[in-house]
């Protein structure tokens, strides 16, 4: 049981970052990498804010806006100073550590005792009811319902068409007489601050800010993405959002499937990953080509 | 297109695999006893089944979460199940032990404790601050007991108040380093010396506060701290090659990655003749000059004898105020004395908990 609760905990959390990989990754077709700092970068400004006794609310808002920032900074460097994606991505990752030190005041900033989006005066009856023990998969799953629909409704908006287009035929956008760097910026933003946003609520779960957590946080949206496209793809009616929120939850199975089961030592997860990811890769190739046949 | 970023995630990833594969690999040999975790852990339990029939006792599941692949953390948790023995909880007689090592990354942490829950744990011990404030976020709204040890301030940490009292149903021992007595030491061996050298990773919170520790007792032994942050292991090289150009002796502390690294660096201040000093045995044992530092295996055992109380249900965790060890003991090196030439002073030596005589291997 406690098991699942885990799993449900982690995709629902991690299903956000993964809704902000699917705009870059997906939409864009930009391997964001700077991902693996702005995680960490929505968790330093929730434990800093928090620890000065900042509202928890706030602090999401501060978090993603946080997010924004940085992948404008990223999107300002590609767009405007013309440099390749993956190393604007690059670039923005490793300067962003400096930044997260900074901000959180050192490696590790612990906040137990505050009050946060999980324990406050609100949850409290929740936490004491017989369904308490679901108190986080239900505060997670209502955060990420609201990011879902919110996506979903800007996606169908004349921006979000513009984002659409820009990854599909960048021409489209131009002959729109829109300018695309402008729309990737945007999307870029838009991407870094639900991968902040979901770094905050990461890390008002855990209860403390640990520099660390941002290793990987990349190849797990990644992973989630396209898990969820892939294996989804031919169900018309599930929309990609949902898709890839389900895909972060099974990545999550996945790999604590591997470690109950035992048969890996734990420092072979992120091999595991790598194989997971290449399977899906290859089973969705193939029968893309015997579609096409 | 979609496919060369795919590649390149895909080498991203394996090169990562790798790079922790290699790291832990090389521990393997020394912590044979308890590191195939769950393979032991599922022959106990068998065993386990078995013994407590005859003599009626209770038996226990332990979940141990390590933080990373590290000598002193290894020898906590070695001392920790000798700790547990002594009090007569044994593996694989009425003990299951079930252990994962999260080598270095947060979001495996947490999925080896949510891991932990799910089988049922009797207890989860913790090894260093990220693995013992995940534990105890996780462990929160449960029953299921704390015991962390290697937390170098609970308090920063938020698991203990400053009245050394538990913030939950958690406790545990903390690793802080006799400061005072390594300066002193220090001192003794080296009465001209004006400069230490102090290297730290900037991501390890036990490192900072420690260095700010020695920043402050320094001028009182009439010294000058050099400091020189890292931010991964690629930095090791240049920042030492710095730091040796302006001090007359190099000082460890317990950071993960520069401790990782002390080869390397033993080989660069060797070539100047430079000496180290160590945190601990283990960074003696490969090449360090000497040591005031904790035996790891000692705060393991100390640790063991505060899990058995709570197991045996004699206290509540909560109830338990966090323990250090209070007493450094002196490590020496005699081999690398003798290459750089200089004399430990018996008075050292004298009361000295080991001596080395040779240079052994790296095995983290």
């Amino acid at each position: 049981m406690s098991i699942l609760l885990g799993i449900l905990e982690e995709g629902l959390i991690y299903a956000i970052l993964a809704l902000g990989v699917y705009i870059t990754y997906s939409i864009l077709d930009f391997p964001d990498l700077s991902v693996d700092s702005t995680f960490p970068l929505g968790s330093a400004v929730t434990a800093a804010l928090l620890t000065a006794g900042v509202p928890a609310p706030a602090a999401l808002a501060a978090a993603f806006l946080g997010g924004v920032l940085a992948g404008t900074i990223t999107g300002l460097i590609h767009v405007k100073l013309k440099v390749v994606d993956l190393l604007s991505g690059i670039i923005v990752m490793t300067g962003l550590y400096s930044i997260n030190l900074q901000i959180a005041g050192g490696a590790n900033l612990a906040f137990f005792g505050s009050s946060t989006i999980f324990e406050n005066s609100l949850t409290d009856p929740l936490w004491s009811s017989p369904v308490g023990d679901f108190t986080v998969v239900i505060i997670s799953l209502i955060a990420v319902v609201l990011v879902k629909i919110l996506l979903d409704a800007y996606l169908k908006t004349r921006s979000g068409y513009l984002l659409r287009a820009a990854g599909d035929n960048d021409t489209l956008v131009t002959s729109l007489a829109k300018d695309k760097g402008t729309v990737k910026i945007i999307g870029l933003a838009l991407a870094n601050g639900l991968v902040a946003l979901s770094g905050s609520i990461y890390c008002q779960k855990q209860g403390f800010f640990e520099i660390s957590t941002g290793t990987g946080s990349m190849v797990i949206g990644l992973a989630s993405v396209i898990i969820g496209t892939k294996l989804f793809k031919r169900i018309s009616f599930i929309k990609t959002t949902t898709a890839v929120i389900i895909g972060s939850v099974l990545y999550k199975a996945c790999i604590a499937a591997a470690m109950a089961v035992g048969i890996f030592p734990t420092h072979y997860m992120k091999f595991l990953t790598a194989a997971l990811f290449l399977i899906i890769l290859v089973v969705s190739n193939r029968s893309k080509r015997k579609g096409a046949a | 297109m979609k496919k060369t970023i795919i590649a390149a995630f895909m080498i991203t990833a394996m090169a990562a695999a790798a790079a922790g594969c290699g790291g832990s690999g090389g521990s393997s040999q020394k912590t044979a006893p308890a590191e195939n975790g769950s393979g032991t852990a599922s022959q106990n339990s068998g065993e386990a089944s078995e013994a407590p029939a005859s003599s009626g006792e209770d038996s226990y599941t332990i979940g141990i979460g390590q933080y990373a692949v590290h000598g002193s953390l290894d020898n906590c948790r070695e001392g920790f199940l000798q700790g547990l023995a002594e009090e007569g909880i044994e593996e694989g007689k009425n003990l299951t032990v079930l252990y994962e090592n999260a080598n270095g990354d947060g979001s495996t942490g947490t999925q080896i404790i949510s891991n932990f829950l799910s089988q049922d744990v009797d207890m989860v011990c913790a090894i260093a601050t990220p693995m013992a404030q995940t534990a105890y976020g996780a462990t929160k709204r449960t029953d299921v007991p704390v015991i962390y040890t290697a937390v170098t301030d609970p308090v920063i940490a938020q698991l203990a108040t400053e009245d050394k009292m538990p913030v939950g149903n958690i406790t545990g021992t903390s690793d802080k380093l006799p400061v005072e007595e390594q300066l002193q030491m220090i001192r003794q061996i080296l009465p001209d010396a004006k400069t230490i050298g102090i290297m730290y990773s900037t991501g390890e919170v036990n490192s900072q506060s420690t260095l700010e520790e020695y920043k402050e007792a320094a001028p009182e032994y009439g010294f000058e701290i050099v400091e020189s942050g890292v931010s991964g292991a690629a930095d090791i090289p240049l920042a030492a090659d710095n730091l040796l150009s302006q001090v007359d002796c190099l000082n460890n502390l317990t950071d993960n990655t520069v401790v990782s690294s002390l080869p390397i660096i033993l080989d660069k201040s060797e070539d100047k003749g430079i000496p180290v000093f160590g945190s601990e045995i283990e960074q003696v044992r490969i090449g360090c000059l000497a040591s005031m530092g904790l035996d790891y295996i000692e705060l393991g055992k100390q640790t063991g004898h505060m899990a058995a109380q709570v197991l045996k249900g004699e206290k509540e965790a909560s109830e338990m105020p966090y323990e250090i060890i209070e007493e450094a003991s002196f490590y020496g090196n005699s081999a690398v004395a003798e290459s750089l030439g200089i004399t430990l002073p018996e008075e050292l030596t004298g009361s000295a908990a080991q001596m080395f005589d040779s240079i052994g291997e790296s095995n983290s």
